[in-house]
């Protein structure tokens, strides 16, 4: 009772004119750099800063303002992967694979009011989890050593084969193209420079955020260039349809289940430091897939894609606040620079955060609670005007696009290498996407390549160059049992397996 | 920013009166954080930025920019090629700058291509274990890593060769550790990481900032067994013993400070270092050094060059004592 | 055909990539594994899997046409110009023609290409500099 009586103090705290209204301008702002390319949660939370900052802001106030624009941005992720098939953020990545085919269909206003609720749920009872679980979840964390780090990536990318059904060796190539590109930069572990050939700018590696934003958002525009019909209106082919606004009952009903299994999963690789909201979304949304996907809908507009990665990535965004808040280590970028906030109001997270700073961690708890329900509030009504995106023509919609990515990641970098960096992945998608490649493994390689590497090095160091420490706990053969059993043997197994699973299921059917 | 902007220049018009009686005034002052938000030169300028804002001492808003890349290789190229004359311009800097500076890690570019400003304060390097550990002191930990290095895994935040790899190779160096290239060093992205995987049993001990390590150690998670600094600091950590008490002469301070481009002009540069002194000197800022266990380091103008200079060649030479550079 | 041409593309890079993977200076510290390990099993993975492509393809993709080919290709340059002249030319003007220009290229006429060239520019600007407060490349006239 002691948690929800400081809950309760937090409410007292948060609920002022001034919070809600800074809480308010945090949302709007939050969305709209999550949806717009090249602006992530992380960088949308930095710009921030100064602003809070000259507004004299308290430590609580400015906090519930930050944090408010990192759940805003992790909503607003989901508008562009929607509507554009352009991730406004990585961890809205998944989101593009069932949401794009359903704004393809006409059914783009559904998607946003589904994803909207599921981002809703997601972070709704993460928030919950943060307020009751937090000391317990902080010793799920202490679990992972460097060794169940490396399995926990290793089981990522065998997820991979269950999302790019057709050719997996496409995704491996992904994959491989996507650590190698990761690999790039000084090699945090020793030093040396791998790959810059003597390059000062690739010492720091390539940002994925360009790689982001290059391999998506520009080679849509060169997808539309080579498209263009030739007719004197210029207008392409394909004219999408706005359709119905919100989604039936029976359609939320049946993504209830997919959001609870993946709120749940999403919660705890957020809190696992260095995992974060990605692979969050990442790993909600391969499981479900390989769960509940039986007629092979996933990836063709199929709601519970849609669900899944949103419920996961916002459910993950609240988890990262745990070792944040609890052992003051970021479990994001996005946490990462919520801690220098902290650091500079003069708060230390840390295992004491919650016995000497109790109104800053409860008030922005509630403001938390508070920025969700907001978020909910705006979104919802919202999607009408967000689906009036699809009718300005591609043959102005597009530049605008490429324009404002270019400006996300210039405006962050102040690097015209990294535009040319980027125009080069914007060339490379292109060529991908017509030869059929996935790119969702190139990003997830990117993102995660340093951290599976470090931690293999950590682990194999730490046993004195003993390999087999890869697997040496119950909690580290676990995770390999699922990468092996879940998603490595169905692979070579898979022609016959599913085929009898079609035959059982067509049977159940018939009885 | 609409609000910031006329926050700003209202502020400007206040603060105008009472600005340092000096020639030079920036027009829009600038610092740069040579790496992304969130790490420790990113602090150091928004939190002076701050400071100085709110003690009135710069007109207007310090803009901060982040300019990552190289581990600071960048922004100083950057400097030193293309804003050599920038008037406004502070850069922030710390002993990772001076460590890749001594092992040749910005190529083409040398401590001499830039003017080091001042400091902000210091950091003194820890070695803790964990609070359950049996290793009671630093010689006991020496002298287990004499016997068997693979016995122990030390972790910290930097890379091999780093600055927190460094320090621990200082002890054991001054502990009469033989190959000090043996010691099993792991790296991670942070002290935090590093402090985690030492309280989940990963590591056996932990080298770092006293910084990162004080809010572990107040809750009672660690136990600093050495604190690298010449004598025993005052307040909360007086009960820290040093290195030096226990008979091993290792003192590592992590400074954290600016630099300002080469040719900056002379009022320029005193106006910049009075301003950093007279902020240094703030009850505002003796707070926030108090609460970030930062301990004093209080050098400007040509006593913080010397300073900077000097001890880019003493890890220079310790470098190539142990072998990370030839 | 397309996909032969990619394995035998991915086949080289691979071998670059391990190639590359062995030039890498060690230094006189380095862990167990080192900084070569982990390069070179991606470089692995990153083979088998050209191979695959080599011996079993799938079937080839539909090509645009050569002027179709060219198109992309000037928008490509001219995303790659405009890196360039950004720093210089200032956020502005760069963004008028780069934007502009893609617009014509997509089929708008010609002068309604440069009103959006520059609405996109101004819009653009407003929302970052002014709402957001990014620092965007400064041109000459300070915008």
């Amino acid at each position: 009772m002691d948690t929800l009586a400081s809950l309760a103090d937090g409410f007292a705290v948060a609920l002022t004119w001034q919070n809600l209204s800074l809480a308010l301008m945090g949302c709007l702002l939050g969305t709209i750099m999550g949806a717009l390319p090249g602006l992530g949660p992380s960088n949308g939370v930095a710009i921030l800063i100064p602003l809070a900052f000259s507004l004299g802001l308290g430590a609580t106030p400015a906090l519930i303002l930050l944090t408010a624009v990192y759940y805003g941005a992790m909503y607003g992720g989901r508008i562009s992967s929607i509507l554009l098939n352009i991730p406004g953020d990585e961890p809205a990545m998944m989101t593009c694979l069932d949401g794009y085919p359903m704004a393809q269909q006409g059914r783009a206003g559904e998607a946003l009011a589904l994803s909207g609720i599921a981002s809703f749920v997601g972070s709704f009872f993460a928030t919950w989890g943060l307020v009751l679980l937090a000391p317990q979840l902080v010793k799920v964390a202490l679990l992972f050593g460097p060794a169940e780090y490396f399995a926990l990536f290793t089981l990522a990318f065998a997820t991979l084969g269950g999302i790019a059904s057709t050719n997996q060796a496409k995704a491996a190539f992904a994959a491989a193209l996507g650590l190698g590109l990761a690999m790039i930069g000084v090699d945090a572990q020793t030093g040396v420079t791998r790959f810059t050939f003597g390059e000062v700018h690739l010492y720091d590696g390539i940002d994925f955020l360009v790689a982001i934003v290059g391999l998506f958002a520009l080679s849509e525009v060169f997808v539309f260039l080579e498209h263009r019909s030739t007719d004197a209106d210029g207008d392409t082919g394909k004219k999408m349809e706005i359709g119905k606004l919100y989604p039936s009952w029976s359609m939320i009903k049946s993504c209830i289940p997919t959001m609870g299994r993946t709120t749940i999963l999403g919660f705890l690789a957020g809190v696992l430091p260095g995992a974060g909201a990605s692979l969050g979304s990442f790993i909600a949304y391969s499981s479900e897939k390989r769960i509940c996907d039986r007629d092979g809908t996933f990836g063709k507009g199929d709601p519970r894609g849609v669900a899944a990665p949103e419920t996961g990535n916002n459910a993950a965004a609240g988890g990262a606040l745990v070792p944040m808040l609890a052992l003051g280590v970021p479990g994001s970028g996005t946490t990462a620079v919520l801690l220098a906030v902290l650091l500079s109001l003069n708060i230390t997270p840390g295992p004491l955060l919650f016995t000497q700073n109790p109104d800053v961690v409860w008030g922005l708890i509630a403001a938390l609670f508070i920025g969700n329900f907001m978020l909910l509030a705006l979104n919802i009504p919202m999607v009408g005007l967000f689906t009036r995106v699809l009718l300005v023509p591609p043959r102005i919609l597009m530049p605008v696009v490429a324009m404002i990515s270019f400006v996300g990641i210039y405006g962050i970098s102040g690097s015209s290498f990294d535009l040319m960096v980027m125009v080069a992945f914007g060339v490379l998608g292109w060529v991908l996407r017509k030869l059929e490649v996935p790119l969702v493994p190139v990003i997830l390689g990117t993102l995660l390549g340093n951290a599976m590497e470090a931690n293999l090095r950590r682990a194999v160091s730490i046993s004195n160059g003993d390999w087999f420490t890869l697997a040496d706990s119950w909690l580290s053969i676990g995770i390999w049992l699922v990468a092996i059993v879940g998603f490595i043997l169905p692979i070579f197994l898979g022609r016959v397996f599913r085929k009898k699973m079609d035959d059982e299921y067509e049977k159940e059917l018939s009885d | 920013m609409i609000i910031r902007t006329f926050i700003a220049t209202s502020f400007a018009a206040l603060c105008a009166t009472s600005a340092l009686a000096q020639d030079f005034q920036p027009e829009s002052p600038e610092c740069i954080a040579p790496a992304n938000p969130g790490g420790g030169w990113d602090f150091t300028c928004r939190q002076v930025g701050k400071t100085l804002q709110d003690l009135g001492l710069i007109p207007g808003t310090m803009q901060v920019v982040n300019m990552a890349g190289g581990s600071g290789g960048v922004a100083f190229a950057e400097v030193v090629n293309k804003r050599s004359d920038d008037q406004d311009l502070i850069v922030a800097a710390s002993s990772a700058t001076a460590t890749r500076l001594a092992q040749g890690a910005f190529p083409g570019n040398t401590a001499d291509d830039v003017r080091w400003l001042a400091s902000v304060g210091a950091d003194y390097g820890v070695i803790a274990v964990a609070a359950d550990s049996e290793i009671d002191d630093l010689p006991e930990l020496m002298e287990i890593i004499r016997n068997d290095p693979t016995s122990i895994a030390i972790g910290g935040g930097s890379a091999v060769g780093g600055w927190d790899h460094l320090k621990v190779l200082m002890a054991a160096q001054k502990a009469g550790v033989e190959d000090v290239r043996r010691v099993k060093y792991i790296a991670f992205e942070g002290g935090g990481e590093a402090v985690t995987q030492l309280l989940g049993g990963s590591l056996q001990a932990f080298t770092g900032d006293l910084s990162e390590a004080h809010g572990f150690m107040a809750s009672g998670d660690i136990r600093v067994i050495a604190l690298l600094a010449p004598e025993r600091l005052e307040g909360e950590y007086a009960d820290l013993p040093t290195a030096k008490e226990q008979g091993i002469d290792a003192v590592g301070a992590n400074w954290r400070g600016f630099y300002v481009p080469g040719d900056t002009s002379d009022e320029a540069y005193d106006y910049w270092a009075s301003a950093v002194s007279e902020m240094y000197a703030s009850d505002e800022w003796q707070t926030v050094m108090q609460t970030n266990g930062l301990a004093p380091l209080d050098l400007q103008g040509d006593e913080f060059d010397a300073f900077v200079k000097s001890s880019i060649t003493e890890i220079e030479d310790l470098s190539r004592e142990i072998g990370i550079i030839r | 055909m397309s996909d032969r041409i990619l394995g035998g593309v991915g086949l080289t890079l691979a071998i670059f990539f391990a190639w590359s993977t062995t030039l890498i200076q060690e230094s006189f510290m380095t862990d167990v594994v080192g900084p070569k390990a982990f390069p070179l099993i991606i470089a692995a993975v990153l083979g088998a899997a050209s191979l695959v492509f080599l011996f079993r393809p799938d079937p080839a993709p539909l090509w645009p046409p050569l002027n179709r080919l060219a198109e992309v290709g000037f928008a490509v340059l001219v995303c790659f110009l405009y890196a360039k002249v950004l720093p210089e030319l200032g956020f502005i003007i760069s963004t008028t023609l780069a934007a502009g220009y893609l617009t014509w290229r997509l089929g708008t006429r010609p002068l309604q290409s440069v009103v959006v060239g520059v609405a996109t520019a101004v819009g653009i600007y407003i929302v970052f500099r002014v709402i957001l407060g990014l620092s965007l490349a400064t041109g000459p006239f300070g915008f």
